[in-house]
């Protein structure tokens, strides 16, 4: 049985398809910790998935049944949240884009990365995993990476999170704690048990008092690549 | 009347924001932000309590006219009725 460490929680896996092993590669360990759960989806797993995205076959309905099941233990037993966004590293340290699906997170992490170069790490393009450790929290790479399969198998400490909204002009300003949950809210998977539902949200109060959170407007360009890093990272280019 | 059960009404980053768990999240599965005197009369009708109930617990909280909070409650409760929040 394949064994992975994904957000440094170390888990076996059954799977049913090629598919999810083969996703799962880069995650594989084999260090002396000892698995916390095994992962498994069944049939039925799939089936739930199926009627929540008809239009996927069930080979990816599968992923995405055992992505739930690892993300639903985490929140549950290792503070973290899956957080949709593009996650990017500069200097070791984590930016988070958020924003709906089409408005330009990747798009907008790429701009990054053809600004910094290889100063510059996609940790995951779609799906990371938020996790508080030791007071801090950290970003996590994980296979769900998004239609550019961009991903790293490493953590980074998150410095800021920045809601991203396409714009003619760029401009960027610090948003509130408080404007940013209903974008965390809809951007995550939320439990529908209530005590994992508490968890969920104490998680979230936390990691609106420990990051820096930001509001860009956007248009595709270098400058809008320049606005955004400069201020979020303090340094200069 | 009363609030249906399956919301949880949470402090986040300042905010007291209210979402859906267990069957209730499948009928429901926005978020609703809430301002205080919002909040106040949610959790007295997480409890549950009459119209007239609703605007005498405002009223001891809140330095507003009686046809003032009249008003504010009634159009609280009939958002909520519309939502389908009440039983």
């Amino acid at each position: 049985m394949p064994r992975y460490k994904i957000a440094d929680v170390v888990f076996d896996a059954q799977f049913i398809y090629g598919y999810t092993e083969r996703l799962c590669q880069k995650y594989l360990y084999q260090g002396d910790e000892a698995p916390r759960l095994l992962i498994s989806a069944t049939l039925d797993d799939i089936k739930a998935e199926k009627e929540k995205a008809p239009e996927y076959p069930d080979n990816y309905l599968e992923s995405l049944a055992v992505f739930r099941k690892l993300c639903a233990y985490i929140l549950d037993n290792a503070d973290g949240l899956i957080f949709h966004s593009s996650a990017i590293m500069v200097d070791g340290k984590a930016y988070l884009f958020t924003a709906p699906s089409g408005t330009g997170k990747s798009t907008h992490a790429r701009l990054w990365r053809e600004l910094l170069g290889d100063r510059a790490v996609m940790v995951n393009d779609d799906k990371p995993i938020v996790r508080f450790v030791d007071g801090k929290f950290y970003v996590y790479g994980t296979p769900w990476n998004g239609k550019h399969g961009l991903d790293t198998n490493c953590r980074a400490e998150i410095k800021a999170v920045c809601k991203i909204s396409q714009a003619k002009e760029n401009s960027i300003r610090k948003a509130t704690a408080g404007e940013m949950v209903f974008t965390v809210l809809n951007q995550t998977v939320r439990p529908e048990n209530q005590s994992s539902m508490e968890n969920l949200l104490g998680l979230i109060d936390k990691l609106l008092g420990s990051v820096d959170t930001y509001v860009l407007g956007c248009n595709v360009s270098k400058e809008a690549a320049e606005l955004s890093y400069t201020t979020m990272s303090g340094e200069r280019l | 009347m009363k609030i249906k059960d399956g919301f949880i009404l949470s402090e986040v980053a300042g905010q007291t924001v209210v979402v859906a768990v267990g069957k209730m999240a499948k009928q429901f599965n926005g978020c609703i932000k809430l301002n205080p005197s919002s909040a106040l009369l949610w959790k007295t009708l997480q409890k549950g309590a009459t119209e007239e109930q609703l605007v005498e617990t405002f009223m001891n909280e809140y330095d507003v006219q009686l046809e003032q909070a009249k008003e504010d409650v009634k159009e609280f409760v009939t958002n909520l009725e519309k939502a389908g929040f009440l039983e």
